[in-house]
């Protein structure tokens, strides 16, 4: 269940709040304050909060994690389908964690588990901007595998325009980043800062 | 939102089986049928909605081969070209005009264009919308009705482009009539997606699906109109149309709900910048949201040699469906809503949502190379085998799955036939859609003809056919987990490859000693761009590839695909 009071308050929030970067408008590259050599296992052992506050979707709930204050040092979301289709998020907090709102312990179980989860704030996303090589991306931040859609892994020399918008995802226990094949023989990131919206006018 | 439609039924279609009303109902013969029954059950047999489409499962229909196989007489009029007994009419099911929030066109220059790109049919399907539902389905009616009066030799259907409650889009269309407004319309303002509480459920929303298609369906009973289609449109591309919401879809109604886009529109959109949009072929570049199925993988959002994942994927969810023996037919479509170099745009000073449609477009001198979506008729063609030119034979021809699809017009003509072995009079075999029935341990074969492409397509080259694949999968009856997306036992059995030069392709493949039902669809590329597929080599050695984001030329890869054909012991 949702309180909602904490969730008008969240909003109230986000609505004020700084934004990390979501269109094409905005400066990329969003300042994370958390050191790029402290890698996933330097978390272990934090705890990992989960939260649902209803977001219809990734954008707002993006637009409320960048608010919050501390930030997380690891901040996922995590899709859930019914009753209504919202997305929930689970957080690590190198220190005292804010106030959060509604829980929802299977984000947490989730992320946890490193079965699901789309990483939105980890170790070394600050870094992630411009072309790099996979070798590369994999040495600056906590993402442990690179893959192409349908391939296999990625060719470490390969290289990948980040588009200053990466998003990898917990699969098996690893932290793992997803590309496609792009025009100029490079890779993108699987998911888009500006994905095609659905054309019907509702 | 002010339209707050309150949802009477919300029945989950497992048990639908046990409603069938008696004229329906073969296994109740004629003769104990009350007389407003046995009229009911002759209109129904003579729109072609028992047999073969009147059940989920091929399994349930002996009936169907024999209505598949039937010898067929032809219209006199009207365009398709002749083969294996039928007269193929080629078609498109997915196109936009200004009575879209996204379109421009009027109905004519769609239609018109269509026609001269060599289609036969082609349906008009606007956005459900606000504006549509209470203006734009009524505005376009004239248009259409204009349209076929200006195109005689075009069959212009009027439909909608449904948000499906809970899913995707899809293509809802009836046979023309005088009802044919009406009921469009009540099931746009009743079932659409856009019309209903934003605090449904998602079990109610996918409860509005189902009830919408049965709506239909009741609405070909009553008469009201003389058929109803229903093919979901992009149906992997944000992931939301989930395994489960499929087979509820087609057990609504499989007389209305009969099939998907194997290949969305959109095809243009690959084409590299400067010249092109530099996109995402389809504009299939979504991500998983909260309303995707968590099952399927990221390989489901992006397409494969153009294709959608759903039927790309030899061993997917296509052929989970085929292999539970339920009839699912795919189709390719342009969603023409701004055509690639168009020199046109939107009419300025529109209000859409006062007038429900835009003004007509106006010629701009200017080329637009950032449109991703080409002509009705240029690109793909969804290739129907009809008893004759007509609406009804149309959709008697979708209804019974005798379809084939291609892009860029890789082949001429095709003819598929399962036969008893060395049965080859002309009259016999079982084509695309259709079910043969042989006592076990008959031995059965393919016969395949195909007329390689002689005449150039719309890019000015004449394509040239690499290989054929045959694929076969064993049907193990229905699945208990609705959500499956695999079928293991389906695989490439057999590949041809075309000599260069041949000028037609004719081949017979022994399907051996029939000992467990199975099913058999065909595959065919210029052999451009493929590796392995997703379900792995031995399943798929050499499959479509995944599309280059920014870089795809969809001219430089092309494929036909078949709908099956089973064959099933007595």
């Amino acid at each position: 269940m949702i309180h909602p009071a904490a969730a008008a308050a969240s909003q109230a929030a986000a609505a004020s709040g700084p934004v990390i970067p979501s269109g094409p408008a905005l400066t990329p590259a969003p300042v994370i304050a958390v050191a790029p050599a402290l890698g996933l296992a330097g978390l272990a052992g934090l705890p990992v909060h989960g939260v649902s506050l209803e977001h219809p979707d990734t954008v707002a709930a993006e637009h409320w994690l960048a608010s919050l204050s501390p930030a997380p040092v690891l901040a996922c979301t995590h899709l859930v389908r019914s009753p209504r289709p919202h997305v929930a998020l689970s957080l690590v907090f190198a220190d005292t964690a804010p106030e959060l709102g509604a829980e929802s312990p299977d984000a947490a179980a989730e992320h946890v588990a490193g079965r699901s989860g789309r990483a939105v704030l980890y170790p070394g996303v600050d870094l992630l901007v411009g072309t790099l090589r996979v070798a590369d991306v994999l040495a600056l931040s906590a993402i442990e595998k690179v893959e192409v859609l349908g391939g296999g892994e990625a060719d470490p020399q390969a290289l990948l325009d980040t588009g200053d918008f990466v998003r990898p995802q917990w699969r098996a226990g690893r932290l793992t980043l997803t590309t496609t094949p792009a025009a100029g023989d490079r890779l993108v990131p699987f998911e888009t800062r500006n994905p095609t919206p659905c054309c019907a006018a509702h | 939102m002010g339209h707050g439609h309150h949802h009477h039924e919300h029945d989950h279609s497992s048990g639908a089986a046990a409603d069938v009303p008696p004229a329906l109902d073969l296994s109740v013969p004629d003769g104990e049928l009350s007389p407003s029954d046995v009229s009911r059950r002759g209109f129904l047999r003579s729109a072609g909605l028992l047999g073969a489409g009147a059940a989920a499962s091929v399994l349930a229909t002996p009936s169907a081969a024999a209505a598949a196989g039937l010898p067929h007489s032809h219209g006199p009029a009207g365009g398709g070209t002749a083969k294996g007994g039928f007269r193929w009419l080629a078609g498109d099911h997915h196109i936009h005009t200004q009575h879209s929030s996204d379109g421009q066109y009027r109905v004519i220059d769609q239609a018109g264009h269509g026609r001269a790109f060599g289609l036969d049919w082609v349906v008009i399907t606007d956005h459900g919308s606000n504006a549509h539902a209470k203006i734009g389905v009524d505005k376009v009616n004239p248009d259409i009705l204009a349209t076929r009066e200006e195109l005689p030799d075009l069959l212009t259907f009027q439909g909608l482009e449904w948000n499906i409650p809970a899913a995707e889009h899809a293509t809802v269309f009836v046979h023309p009539g005088r009802n044919e407004v009406a009921v469009l319309k009540q099931f746009e303002q009743t079932f659409d997606g856009s019309q209903l509480p934003a605090t449904n459920t998602e079990a109610q929303n996918e409860a509005m699906a189902v009830a919408g298609i049965k709506f239909l369906g009741e609405q070909v009973k009553r008469r009201k109109v003389d058929g109803a289609l229903f093919l979901a449109n992009h149906p992997a591309r944000r992931g939301i149309d989930s395994p489960h919401e499929i087979r509820n879809w087609r057990d609504a109604d499989p007389t209305v709900a009969i099939g998907m886009e194997g290949a969305p529109g959109h095809q243009a959109a690959g084409i590299p910048a400067p010249n092109g949009r530099g996109g995402a072929r389809g504009l299939y570049d979504n991500n998983p949201s909260a309303a995707s199925y968590s099952g399927y993988p990221l390989e489901t959002y992006r397409t494969w040699g153009g294709f959608d994942w759903m039927t790309a994927t030899v061993g997917g969810l296509w052929d989970s469906l085929l292999s539970e023996g339920r009839a699912w037919w795919v189709t390719v479509n342009s969603d023409s809503h701004v055509n690639y170099l168009d020199q046109s745009e939107r009419g300025p000073g529109s209000d859409f949502e006062a007038n429900g449609r835009y003004h007509d477009p106006v010629y701009t001198g200017k080329v637009n190379t950032t449109a991703g979506d080409f002509w009705p008729g240029f690109y793909g063609r969804t290739n129907v085998g009809a008893a004759s030119f007509s609406y009804k034979s149309v959709m008697d021809g979708l209804r019974a799955g005798r379809v084939w699809v291609d892009h860029g017009r890789l082949i001429k003509t095709l003819d598929a036939r399962v036969r008893v072995a060395g049965d080859r009079r002309a009259a016999t075999g079982t084509p695309l859609g259709g079910v043969l029935h042989v006592k076990r341990g008959t031995a059965t074969e393919l016969t395949l003809e195909i007329d390689l492409q002689n005449v150039p397509n719309w890019a000015q080259f004449i394509p040239v056919l690499s290989r054929v694949d045959v694929i076969v999968g064993s049907v193990t009856g229905p699945v208990s987990a609705r959500d499956t997306f695999t079928a293991p036992n389906t695989k490439v059995v057999k590949s041809y490859e075309v000599s260069p030069g041949a000028r037609k392709l004719s081949v017979t493949y022994q399907l051996g000693r029939l000992d467990k039902p199975f099913y058999l669809r065909l595959r065919g590329t210029d052999g451009k761009r493929t590796q392995p597929g997703l379900m792995g080599v031995a399943v798929d050695p050499a499959g479509p590839k995944l599309d280059v984001i920014g870089d795809a030329d969809p001219w430089s890869d092309l494929w036909f695909y078949t709908n099956p054909i089973w064959v099933l012991p007595k």
